[in-house]
């Protein structure tokens, strides 16, 4: 083991640098001990106590720098002088950018941006503390989560219309606020109709007929399935409902949900009248959304078109029962509405027996995965299994298209549709789409239509052509 | 005209938290999406914060305390002696840093510092018998922070001891600490060898009264100015005072030369000893902060972190909301560099009252201000930007004198919410020294700690309860 | 003695960048494709002159023209600016490309303006102290040609003005495109259908005129200002002068557009409505 102590006088370094330098020379394999700093009398007496020849560095003072090394021979010394130089000149790291940690919370995004609008999709469990967040720093709200607690969704639409805010949601699949389509939204353009939806397939479905119809919208503000219950009261919808008249540019509001509780359907319905923009109801299960639509565009003085379809060619069809693979809860309810007038019960869960439309996006197929608009895997499972059930006729089926849904959903499905209708049913898609859609909404029903499904854009129609194909290959009503 | 006309009337700008696919959904529409990097809040958080939320009073108190935080202007006005000053203290009375502590849970740098006050007091002979009176539960041992006072590191404070008298120009608060001793072998790193006495009494003798004559003859300091300034030529507050210790200097200069009625070797004395030590602000850069402390507790439903303060065995939280209750955690270790042969296994765990100055926006949370500080945490000068660019993600506000050059002189972020650190998962980011664990030792490094995250989910927790 | 061979550099990766356009190029932007030629480019915006129309291609922080086509923040401004005047790009399909950017427009947006109904009264109280002139610029005669319900004392009056002053877009070519503007979408508020049938009136030949007499892009603009199409921060002041938003805010922010441009559009609109008033 040697030592050496040195002193360089006039070499001066800050005593950061000299403590991280220490540090670089106490991890040298053979280094005992080590100090570097400045004379200083507390490190001079230090040095002592380290039990270096302190007389070495007799005469150092506060500006002189002081090196100890105790190191296991001649080599190590060597080694530690060259590690010693490099600690103690080396250039620092390029500083790079100022660039801070992502924002971790909605108050901080809305802080550093000129955000207007929150979009949440956290667990519905942690949503209220961001919604809370979003409104006090002036930002409306779109939850899109569900599972948020029914008197947490309460207070939050409270303290909105307090702020004159708008809270869309929570479980607010679909809102277009000035173009901007928020959630699962289709590509819309800018036309004359202003929509309030409590449901967002709904709002889906009218805008795809719509846009089919050339019409476009303002906004499409959601207003999550709740808000129509009893406990919460039609708050967002009153307030969306009077923004939207209020409005220039929406010359006519369409509210758009399922069936509310009667007092509140009551209140909407007085709310609507009392607009002096032409305010057309639609609460399904009273009509359907097509039915909807064809108020609008009647009261718009736009000829209702021959909604968009693809015809399959017709073939021969098996006999057996209509099953529906839905992914909108929406669409499902407008089909089964449609299909129960025409074939009686229809079942809305998974049974062997008789009719049955499912809708897969509901809470019990969709834990731990993402909604069947995305990821298709159930529902592209049922498809199989039911191609392969003789005892099925007919497979009903929605396909959502727009902003959030999956890219290609047709890829998808085409090889599953095609083992349907070689094993002889028949396969009908009701196709949710626009024109704008970043999927290609005729590219899409093409590929469908190809595969030997008829494809319809009217969810409506979809449904009666089921039942028209069931009663003509099962001679009659069951 | 509402906010919800305005929407209809401009685009959607979307602040996008959760599923990265929505937020992917509208960049595909040409649209401006602002993201962030969400998280979920500290795992046994998420019911209290709902109900803190729910309460709709936490944002406006948080304001309130912030506001009283930010509005004190601390001027040092005397220097006196603890005993004649200092509410409740007394003879027997030894106030130490961090959370309320006994004897036998005592870290060794804190006993280190009661063993070397009771022998500077008379009270004991030697180390041995201190520690029997100590042991002997003859002494009452007290948070600095229950005296309106701080101390750093040990911050043990006993009767005799000069103590610096911090009042708020803008209100009435007063606030006290000790004088600070240097670096190296002293006793608020628990070293009491006899020249730890020695200076102490020195301090007692000659330092207090011949500070204390100059204030008086001169008039009061004010000392935000001097911090502001000093943030501006490279100090954090905390671990580097160099800069304000010359501005007090400046300040302090002319009363020291015809001020004091004292031996001009006395003047010379003290004038050398503070420049001598590139610490001697810190002490009184913490009573100014324990002023804004003071000032924003006590507001009901507040979760603004009123002191984070250690003790070497438990880290302490008090939140302005949750009146005295101290939430502590095991006091963590320090991550840091040493002196000499000094490794980890020589290091207290964390301690001192000194992290006032980061419950205030400074040290820590003022890094990027001070860019030859940096070494301490081991990394760049950018990573120690982005520490302090971090710490606005857990603050409720920007402080107004408190600026930082690099960040086009943007306020240091201030007032810690502690719903926001349970929220982001973002722990306070304290610098500290670092004490010897052997009662005796001193100082043997510097580094940076992190608060303990159960403090501040304790604290959040009961100030909910609270809200009930 | 044959050369080493070179590796080519790779061209520049394509990217599609989405954007969003204004109704009133969508036949334009979505129709068949043909040939602009380039104005000019900046870090801001690529002028694109088809002839007898004009496009912008300009990023999210420029004032949105009703002839633009809004790339997004972070669209490659260094590409932008490196296109140089003369080039070349393509237009249609619901493309704009050319060297090494294509933009694909994803959304549209509506430049029409559609303003609540409001009174005179409190129209005038709303434009009071607003500034409704441009100094070196005699409005007088188109005020007064408005006030007349005259179409051909619009035209001759609007005539003199096209073309005065400097800049792309000529100081008096934006007071008369807000006076166009204004007459048009406070007209319709006001309820005074014969004061907009005027300008109806006159459209076709002011337009021809414009042409003849102004840069190509200022004659675009003019063209949209006929049909009440304007700048994103003229809108907003127009709004605001019908009843949505603050007419301080939105004046001050309108006349921060551009170097002169703003003051002489806010003043332009200023003069509308008081005329309109005069007429009431």
């Amino acid at each position: 083991m040697i030592a050496r102590v040195e002193v360089q006088p006039g070499r001066y370094h800050d005593s950061v640098r000299l403590m991280q330098a220490s540090k670089v020379l106490q991890e040298l394999p053979g280094i005992a001990d080590a100090l570097v700093a400045m004379g200083t009398e507390l490190n001079l007496s230090l040095l002592a106590d380290m039990g270096f020849d302190a007389d070495a560095a007799a005469g150092a003072g506060p500006n002189d720098l002081l090196l100890a090394v105790r190191a296991e021979n001649d080599q190590v010394m060597e080694a530690a002088r060259l590690a010693l130089e490099a600690a103690l000149s080396a250039k620092p790291v390029a500083s790079g950018g100022l660039d801070g940690p992502e924002p971790r919370t909605v108050g901080s995004v809305a802080a550093r941006s000129d955000a207007n609008v929150a979009l949440l999709s956290m667990p519905g469990e942690h949503v209220f503390v961001e919604a809370m967040d979003a409104l006090d720093a002036g930002l409306h709200v779109m939850i899109f989560s569900d599972n948020v607690p029914l008197e947490q969704e309460i207070a939050l639409k409270a303290a909105a219309s307090n702020r004159g805010l708008l809270v869309m949601g929570p479980d607010c699949g679909t809102a277009i606020v000035g173009g901007v389509g928020l959630g699962f939204a289709n590509a819309m353009q800018p036309g004359p109709v202003g929509i309030v939806g409590a449901s967002g397939t709904g709002i889906q479905e009218l805008c795809c007929l719509l846009d089919d119809a050339d019409v476009g919208v303002t906004h499409a503000l959601g207003t999550g399935s709740r808000d129509l219950s009893e406990s919460v009261g039609a708050v967002s919808t009153l307030q969306a409902l009077s923004a939207l008249d209020t409005h220039p540019p929406t010359e006519l509001i369409v509210v758009i949900s399922k069936p509310p509780a009667a007092s509140v359907a009551a209140r909407v319905r007085g709310a609507a009248a009392a607009c002096s923009t032409p305010t057309v109801v639609t609460f399904m299960g009273e009509t359907t959304i097509e039915e909807g639509a064809a108020e609008v565009l009647m009261r718009l003085g736009v000829p209702e078109p021959a909604y968009r379809s693809w015809d399959s060619g017709g073939g021969p069809v098996r006999q057996g029962t209509i099953r529906g693979l839905f992914s909108g809860g929406t669409l499902r309810d407008e089909a089964r509405f449609i299909a129960m007038a025409e074939v009686g019960e229809v079942g809305t869960v998974e049974t062997a027996d008789g009719h049955c439309f499912v809708d897969y996006g509901d809470d019990e197929y969709t834990k731990g995965r993402a909604h069947p608009m995305i990821d298709q895997t159930v529902r592209l499972d049922r498809l199989a299994a039911a191609a392969d059930d003789a005892t099925i006729g007919v497979i009903l089926m929605d396909v959502v298209l727009g902003y959030g849904a999956n890219p290609d959903p047709a890829s998808e499905l085409t090889p599953m549709i095609q083992r349907a209708t070689d094993a002889g049913a028949a396969v009908v898609v009701s196709l949710c789409g626009t024109r704008g859609d970043p999927q290609g909404r005729d590219e899409q029903a093409a590929a469908l239509n190809g595969a030997g499904a008829s494809v319809w854009l009217s969810n409506a129609a979809a449904a009666r052509e089921a039942v028209r194909v069931f009663a003509a290959t099962n001679g009659g009503t069951t | 005209m509402s906010d919800l006309d305005q929407l209809l009337d401009t685009e959607a700008s979307v602040a996008a938290v959760g599923t990265e696919m929505l937020a992917a959904a509208i960049d595909q529409q040409g649209a401006a999406v602002h993201r962030a990097d969400w998280q979920p809040p500290t795992p046994g958080t998420a019911a209290a914060l709902a109900r803190l939320a729910a309460g709709g009073s936490t944002a406006e108190a948080n304001s309130t305390a912030l506001t009283r935080m930010l509005a004190v202007r601390p001027q040092l006005t005397d220097v006196s002696t603890a005993i004649e000053v200092i509410p409740g203290m007394t003879e027997r009375t030894f106030l130490h840093a961090g959370p309320p502590l006994e004897w036998e849970r005592a870290s060794g740098p804190t006993r280190g510092a009661l063993i070397g006050a009771l022998i500077y007091e008379g009270l004991a002979a030697d180390p041995s018998e201190a520690e029997a009176i100590a042991a002997a539960g003859e002494i009452e041992l007290s948070p600095c922070h229950h005296h309106s006072a701080v101390g750093p590191m040990a911050g043990v404070t006993s009767a005799s001891m000069p103590v610096a008298v911090v009042e708020d120009a803008a209100g009435d608060g007063v606030a006290y600490s000790t004088l600070n001793e240097g670096l190296g072998k002293v006793l608020r790193y628990g070293a009491f060898a006899a020249e730890v006495i020695e200076r102490l009494r020195w301090m007692q003798e000659v330092l207090g009264p011949v500070l204390g004559a100059a204030l008086r003859s001169r008039g009061p300091i004010g000392l935000q100015s001097l911090i502001a300034q000093a943030l501006q030529m490279g100090d954090d507050g905390h671990n580097r005072n160099r800069a304000v210790t010359s501005l007090f200097l400046r300040e302090i200069g002319g009363a020291l030369v015809d001020g004091a009625d004292a031996p001009v070797t006395d003047r010379k004395a003290v004038f050398e000893f503070i420049d001598g030590n590139d610490h001697f602000m810190l002490n009184l850069v913490m009573a100014a902060g324990k002023l804004g402390s003071d000032a924003a507790a006590g507001v009901a439903a507040s979760s603004l972190v009123t002191v984070m303060a250690r003790n070497g065995t438990d880290f302490g939280v008090r939140l302005s909301g949750t009146g005295d209750a101290w939430f502590t955690a095991p006091a963590p270790p320090v991550d840091g560099l040493y002196l000499g042969a000094f490794t980890e296994d020589d290091a207290s765990p964390d301690i001192g009252d000194s992290t006032i100055t980061e419950t205030v926006g400074l040290g820590g949370f003022a890094m990027a201000a001070a860019p030859a500080i940096v070494g301490f945490v081991g990394g760049t000068a950018a990573g120690a930007v982005r520490r302090t660019l971090a710490m606005y993600e857990i603050t409720l506000g920007e402080h107004p004198a408190y600026q930082i050059p690099m960040l086009e002189f943007r306020g240091t972020p201030v007032g810690i919410d502690a719903a926001l650190v349970v929220r982001t998962g973002i722990r306070p980011q304290i610098n500290t020294g670092v004490a010897g664990k052997v009662p005796g030792t001193g100082m043997v490094g510097a580094g940076l700690v992190e608060a303990p995250m159960e403090c501040f989910t304790e604290g959040i927790t009961a100030l909910a309860e609270r809200l009930e | 003695m044959t050369a080493p061979a070179v590796e080519q550099a790779a061209p520049p990766a394509l990217v599609e960048v989405p954007a969003v356009a204004s109704l009133a190029v969508r036949a334009l932007v979505a129709g068949r494709r043909r040939r602009f030629g380039v104005l000019g480019a900046s870090t801001h915006a690529v002028w694109l002159d088809g002839g007898h129309d004009v496009l912008v291609l300009s990023t999210r922080d420029a004032t949105r023209l009703p002839n633009s086509v809004e790339l997004p923040f972070d669209a490659d401004r260094a590409l932008m600016a490196s296109i140089p005047p003369g080039d070349t790009m393509q237009v249609g399909g619901g493309f704009v490309t050319g060297g090494p950017l294509t933009v694909r427009v994803v959304r549209w947006w509506d430049p029409r303006l559609v303003l609540a109904p409001v009174a005179p009264g409190v129209l005038e109280r709303r434009l009071n102290g607003l500034p409704g002139e441009v100094p070196g610029i005699d409005s007088e005669p188109l005020a007064c040609a408005i006030r007349a319900r005259c179409p051909t004392g619009v035209l001759d009056a609007a005539t003199e003005l096209l073309g005065l002053g400097d800049g792309l877009t000529p100081e008096a070519d934006d007071m008369v495109a807000g006076t166009l503007a204004g007459t048009r979408c406070l007209g319709h508020a006001l309820g005074m259908r014969r004061s907009v049938a005027a300008l109806d009136a006159v459209a076709p030949v002011l337009m021809a005129t414009a042409m003849a007499r102004t840069t190509t892009f200022s004659a675009a603009l003019l063209r949209h200002a006929l049909r009440g199409e304007v700048a994103a921060p003229a809108a907003a002041f127009l709004r605001a002068l019908a009843g949505r938003g603050d007419v301080v805010a939105a004046h001050t922010q309108l006349r921060k557009v551009g170097h002169s441009s703003g003051r002489a559009l806010a003043a332009g609109i200023v003069l509308a409505g008081r005329t309109l008033i005069a007429t009431a």
